[in-house]
């Protein structure tokens, strides 16, 4: 398998929540290909020593999303459809909370609705630059 | 289906009360992680789980049978304390737990002591370290093909890749099926191997849970007031709010679920710099543990 899991054990956000997040990430960037296995429950439970529940349902959610498809026996795959699109999706849950919380930041700090609008048109001129 | 359930276990000590009222169930197949400050009654709890110290009151029954030497046969026990023989070597101690228990594997134990870096098993376990007695009880408990590990303090004493090694034995029994219930002084490994927890406090449980819902749920609101004694009315009253802490303009309120709505409302209530922060498993110890003001109390004393 091309991809490198790890978890933050001491982190506050839980392990399955990491390691969802790691997988869709490395299917939305083409890392994790359609069709390629996963290893299994039991094998990435003792590369990472953690517990083998964590990891069946962070599968189990993998899932229920259309990213994985697991047929017993033979172990679990990335989905070769539609698995790039419901992590695309996903992928704008992850960034609208991102976004939520820096702005509800930025209007704690006392930051105008003009004034936050400005400083997120000068970060998406930076980072989507227009074509001229 | 439970592998183990505890109702209403109580044992005093004299006037001492090591275990009040405990109850708990543990799921077949899962990793079960017993946290608590000295004193808390995790030993007791094992001691009375396993029939070794007679409770008050109260049952343990494995699966759907009460304690019985037959159930014993299926249950390896690691206490606290080595029970080991000082003047009898690792071999010895294998062929003695070959003779004892019929699904021993003393093939594995022989690997699994040599695993732990003790080459010559005509040591006796007298002129081991602690650490090492440790690891020869962990290695004897692991071959026994039991269904259900009890394991006090696993991995008190060992280095730190031999206490990797023992969680990773504890993944490895859970992803075959068995069930682990341990203790441990290390937060952090209880994080890791077990999914689910209970924390105790003075022979009562204080928190019990999945450790992955704990942490999802259970998190700090904090923001900034304009002066020393402004508060935010909404949190009073908050079934979400479990208690609020301050510490001059600094509010933080303790949650349980709904943050996203509560740093919404401090920041309605005036507050700034409003964030959400996660807690990790030793914060929520911490948290079950002590009471609100103690920790203020201890750092000023």
């Amino acid at each position: 398998m091309p991809i490198v899991l790890s978890v933050d054990a001491r982190s506050g956000v839980p392990i399955y929540l990491q390691l969802i997040e790691q997988i869709k990430r490395s299917v939305a960037l083409g890392v994790l290909r359609p069709a390629e296995r996963l290893p299994t429950v039991k094998q990435l439970a003792l590369d990472l020593t953690i517990n083998p529940n964590t990891v069946a349902r962070c599968y189990r959610d993998l899932e229920r999303d259309g990213v994985i498809e697991t047929s017993p026996g033979r172990g679990s795959f990335v989905r070769g459809d539609g698995a790039e699109a419901s992590v695309k999706a996903a992928a704008g849950d992850v960034a609208q909370s991102a976004l939520e919380s820096a702005i509800r930041e930025a209007m704690s700090l006392g930051l105008s609705r003009a004034e936050t609008t400005s400083l997120i048109h000068g970060i998406l001129d930076r980072w989507y630059p227009e074509k001229s | 289906m439970n592998a183990i359930t505890i109702d209403h276990l109580r044992k005093t000590y004299g006037a001492f009360v090591a275990l009040d009222d405990l109850t708990l169930s543990i799921p077949q197949g899962s990793v079960f992680g017993l946290l608590g400050p000295n004193g808390a009654g995790k030993t007791t709890t094992f001691k009375c789980m396993l029939g070794l110290v007679r409770p008050d009151g109260g049952t343990t029954r494995f699966s759907d049978q009460t304690f019985s030497p037959a159930v014993l046969d299926r249950i390896a026990y690691v206490p606290e304390r080595s029970v080991l023989y000082e003047g009898m070597s690792v071999a010895e101690h294998i062929e003695m737990q070959r003779r004892a228990y019929s699904k021993f594997d003393a093939d594995r134990a022989r690997e699994l002591v040599k695993g732990f870096g003790i080459p010559d098993l005509r040591r006796k376990t007298g002129k081991l370290s602690k650490g090492m007695r440790t690891a020869v009880a962990v290695a004897l408990a692991f071959s026994r093909s039991a269904e259900v590990l009890v394991l006090d303090e696993p991995t008190s004493g060992l280095d730190p890749v031999n206490q990797r090694t023992v969680l990773n034995l504890i993944v490895n029994e859970a992803a075959s099926g068995n069930t682990v219930v341990f203790s441990s002084h290390q937060v952090g490994h209880v994080e890791r191997a077990a999914e689910r927890i209970a924390i105790m406090k003075d022979g009562r449980l204080a928190l019990e849970g999945m450790v992955d819902d704990l942490k999802a749920d259970r998190k700090i609101v904090e923001g900034i007031m304009p002066d020393d004694s402004a508060t935010v009315a909404a949190l009073n009253g908050n079934p979400h709010v479990r208690r609020v802490e301050r510490n001059g303009r600094i509010l933080r309120a303790f949650v349980s679920g709904d943050a996203a709505a509560i740093a919404e409302a401090m920041s309605a209530g005036g507050a700034a710099g409003v964030r959400v922060v996660d807690l990790d498993l030793e914060d929520i110890f911490f948290d079950a543990v002590a009471p609100a003001s103690s920790t203020a109390d201890l750092v000023e004393a």
